[in-house]
Parts: C-alpha cells; sequence; structure tokens
C-alpha cells in the first residue's frame, strides 16, 4: 500500500477557499478557481477533508 | 508598474478601500484573479439596512428585496419575531451580490482606481526585508507590481496575510462551511428572513431563507467545520429542503459553496500591509454577516491609507490608526459576539427551546443581537451570571 493523498475533486470544488483557511499546514491553494493540495506540504490530516460543505475533499492511494 | 496603493481582491472591503484610498488622492489598482468581479457569489446576500446612510451604492439594481423582519425557529419549532414594526423600521435587504460588488467596484473606478482582471498575486514583492509591492502572474505572463501599500482584501483565505507573518488559519472551531442553494417556484410566502437552528438541523449553525422576490429564495446552511463531517452541509441541507412542505416544490438555479470566519479578530497592519474584509477575519462570529464591517472597516483603510499618502510615510504606526478606528467602530462588537457564539455551542436543545419559549410574545426594542441578550437577560435573571460578561463588552461596543 503506498501512501495515503488528498485530492480535491476538480469538478466538484465550488472553490469557497474554507479548506485553505483552516488547512495547518498551509498546503492548499486556489487555482485557476479550484483548491489544489501541495503534496509537498500535506500532512494527510483530513482537517479539509471534514470541512469541505460539499465532500469535494477526499483521501486517494 | 509602480502604485502608491496595490489592492488585492475586488470584493466589497477592497473595492471600498481602494475608493477612499483614491478619492484622497492616492493612485491605486486592484487585483482580481477572477474573470469578473463578483463571480461567483459566495454569499447568503443579507445586509442591515444601515447601508442607506453611508453613501456606498448608488441607485437600487443590487437590491433584490426588502425584509420585514426575522424569523427564528428553535429546535422543536418555536417562533422568536423580530418585526420591523418594533424594530423601528430597519432590518436589511436582501441583495444581488454580483451586482452589488460591481457597484462598489465601480464608485472605485470612477475615484480614480484601475482594475486589473485575472492577475493572480503569487507572493509578496520584498526589499531588504520591506514589503514593496506584490508578484503577479497573468494570462502566460508573470511580473512584479510595486506599491507603498499593500491590501490585503483577499478573503477568508488570505494568502496576503499568511505571507505578511501574520497567524491567519483558522481553527475549525472558528469557521462555519456553508452551502446554499437558490430556489426558484417556491410556493412561500414570506418577507421575512427566517433562521432555524438545532443540533440536528445544522451543528453550530443554523439554516436560512432569505426571500430573494417573487417566488425565489436563498436557502443555505452553515455548520460549525469542528462538528462537521465530509460534505455534511449538503446532505443536510437537502434533507432541510425535502422535509419543508413550501420549499420542496421548488427547483435551484443556483448552487454555491462559502466559508465565514466566526472568530476573534485578527492584528491587521504590519509596515506597508494592511488586511481588510473577511482576510482581516471581520465578520460576525454570531450572525456570519460581513458586510457591513467589510464596508465600514474598507472606508476607515482607505481614509488611513490616505493620510499616509499624503505624508509620504507607510509605516505600521501611521497605518495603526486604521487598526484603532475600526476597533473603536465595530471590533468590541465582533469579540463580544465571538465570546456569545462560544457561551450559546454549549447549550442544549431544550435551552434553546426554553428560551425561545420564553421570548416568542417579547416585543423587542431594535433589530439586533444585543436586543436578543438584553431580553434574554430580562426574562431569565439566572442566565445573567453567564451573560453579564457580554452586556459589559456590549456596553463598551456601543
Amino acid at each position: 500500500m503506498g501512501k495515503l493523498n488528498t485530492k480535491v475533486d476538480e469538478r466538484g470544488c465550488l472553490a469557497c477557499g474554507g479548506c485553505i483557511s483552516i488547512c495547518p499546514q498551509a498546503a492548499l491553494i486556489m487555482f485557476g478557481g479550484r483548491a489544489f493540495v501541495r503534496e509537498d506540504k500535506c500532512i494527510c490530516c483530513g482537517i479539509c477533508i471534514k470541512t469541505c460543505p460539499i465532500g469535494a475533499i477526499c483521501e486517494v492511494d | 508598474m509602480e502604485y502608491d496603493v496595490v489592492v488585492v481582491g475586488s470584493g466589497p472591503a477592497g473595492s471600498v478601500t481602494a475608493r477612499f484610498a483614491a478619492e484622497a488622492g492616492a493612485n491605486v489598482l486592484i487585483l482580481e484573479r477572477r474573470a469578473e468581479v463578483g463571480v461567483p457569489v459566495l454569499c447568503g446576500e443579507g445586509i442591515s439596512q444601515r447601508v442607506d446612510k453611508w453613501d456606498m451604492l448608488e441607485g437600487k439594481r443590487w437590491i433584490a428585496s426588502k425584509m420585514d423582519g426575522a424569523k427564528i425557529y428553535s429546535p422543536n419549532g418555536t417562533l422568536v419575531t423580530l418585526s420591523k414594526e418594533v424594530a423601528g423600521n430597519e432590518t436589511g435587504y436582501v441583495v444581488y451580490r454580483d451586482i452589488f460588488d460591481q457597484e462598489l467596484a465601480r464608485r472605485a473606478v470612477k475615484a480614480g482606481a484601475k482594475i486589473l482582471m485575472r492577475a493572480e498575486v503569487t507572493d509578496l514583492l520584498k526589499d531588504g526585508g520591506k514589503i514593496s509591492g506584490v508578484k503577479v502572474r497573468q494570462f502566460n505572463e508573470e511580473f512584479n507590481i510595486k506599491a507603498d501599500v499593500v491590501v490585503g482584501a483577499d478573503g477568508v483565505e488570505s494568502k496576503i496575510g499568511q505571507w505578511a507573518g501574520f497567524n491567519t488559519i483558522l481553527k475549525p472551531g472558528d469557521l462555519e462551511t456553508c452551502v446554499q442553494y437558490t430556489l426558484t417556484n417556491v410556493d412561500h410566502k414570506s418577507d421575512y428572513c427566517e433562521f432555524f437552528l438545532g443540533k440536528k438541523i445544522a451543528p453550530g449553525g443554523y439554516v436560512w431563507i432569505f426571500p430573494k422576490g417573487k417566488d425565489t429564495f436563498n436557502v443555505g446552511i452553515g455548520i460549525l467545520a469542528s462538528l462537521s463531517k465530509p460534505g455534511m452541509p449538503l446532505k443536510l441541507l437537502n434533507k432541510f429542503i425535502s422535509n419543508h412542505s413550501d420549499l420542496k416544490k421548488g427547483e435551484p438555479v443556483r448552487l454555491l459553496a462559502g466559508a465565514v470566519p466566526v472568530a476573534n479578530p485578527i492584528e491587521t497592519v504590519r509596515d506597508n500591509l494592511l488586511l481588510v474584509g473577511d482576510a482581516a477575519r471581520h465578520s460576525d462570529p454570531i450572525t456570519g454577516g460581513g458586510l457591513t464591517t467589510a464596508l465600514e472597516g474598507g472606508k476607515i483603510a482607505g481614509v488611513t491609507i490616505g493620510k499616509a499618502v499624503e505624508k509620504k510615510t507607510f509605516d505600521k504606526e501611521i497605518l495603526s490608526i486604521y487598526e484603532t478606528n475600526w476597533k473603536e467602530t465595530f471590533g468590541k462588537k465582533l469579540h463580544r459576539d465571538y465570546v456569545l457564539k462560544n457561551i450559546l455551542l454549549d447549550f442544549e436543545d431544550k435551552t434553546l427551546n426554553m428560551l425561545a419559549d420564553s421570548l416568542k410574545d417579547y416585543k423587542f426594542e431594535e433589530f439586533s443581537t444585543l436586543s436578543l441578550i438584553k431580553a434574554l437577560v430580562f426574562k431569565h435573571p439566572t442566565l445573567l451570571m453567564k451573560l453579564k460578561p457580554l452586556l459589559k463588552l456590549s456596553e463598551k461596543s456601543k
């Protein structure tokens, strides 16, 4: 099993910015009207996953 | 490119800051990363009618409807009403936020501000440690813009604040995570804004129904992020609508998400830089409303920058006039409501039901959170012990 990564579903994201505002690692950025996870900074704490109001962030293999 | 002031973000706080700085003679540029000011809307679109007295918006095109008051439903459905008859006629508007924002941007431009669209700020520009402008990416080009003052009006996720060294990261307990439908063809007659409380309805937040004119309503939900689960706001909002006899016949013409700081306000000033609006956490921790504070704070920021440009001094000391004045104007009230938020979060549903029951025929003296607190203390002297610090804060915040 490889390392889990946190991913934003780019077709789902509505660009509210909530995940970016609460990420303790400042690992999320807004780009082209969608949120993106910077894998080099993400520690997979899951706070953004819980926060996304439409469930557009999840962990993937 | 070189300006006196570069404002990052063309929301209400950014445009109003830009306008008042430009009116004071500053050379101002607004940077907007989106392709249209005000779009997409990220807002419940309610605002107090106090805005009428402020000369911020011309015409009426930005107004969708006028509210007759507020109806607050406790978890078991007990209704508390704040109507315009008892609230001295000053209630609120529901606005079209895209037109609202574009009108504020128009006033900034009329005052002399320039706007660059699709211009994304990628970092602060520093000159020997001193903030001296911003790095920008627009289409395929990257370039620097020099400025004496950088204004972070970049919203809840403010990067400008982070880059300037402010601790802007919100705790999940200080953020409301929201979704909203605009529903049309709704068979619901109401000129009130309606709020629904309860742990099963919206943990640590509320559901709102705002009339947008005719048969159209904004129906949204905010949940405290610390109490939320993945996708919970959307699921609970769908459930609320399907259980509501009037709303379930409606169809959505818009779905939007939002994130609202319900935090204590933060430090807002550095040498050559200040934060306004949601970036400064200038939204009310009880209601989540942030439009009036964005406008008031933006004006104070713009006027302060005007003085700084006149004196050709841009250090923290001169820009701190902004921080002193916003604290005086609304900072104490935001702090009071932050304390109140944390008290309310401890209340069980049955306590809210009991409180609502005691207020159901109450005639409120004004349309405000303070008026609600006063009524609660009047009806429940035992609550006084818990709420007393709030009344002290309220006196200070007048």
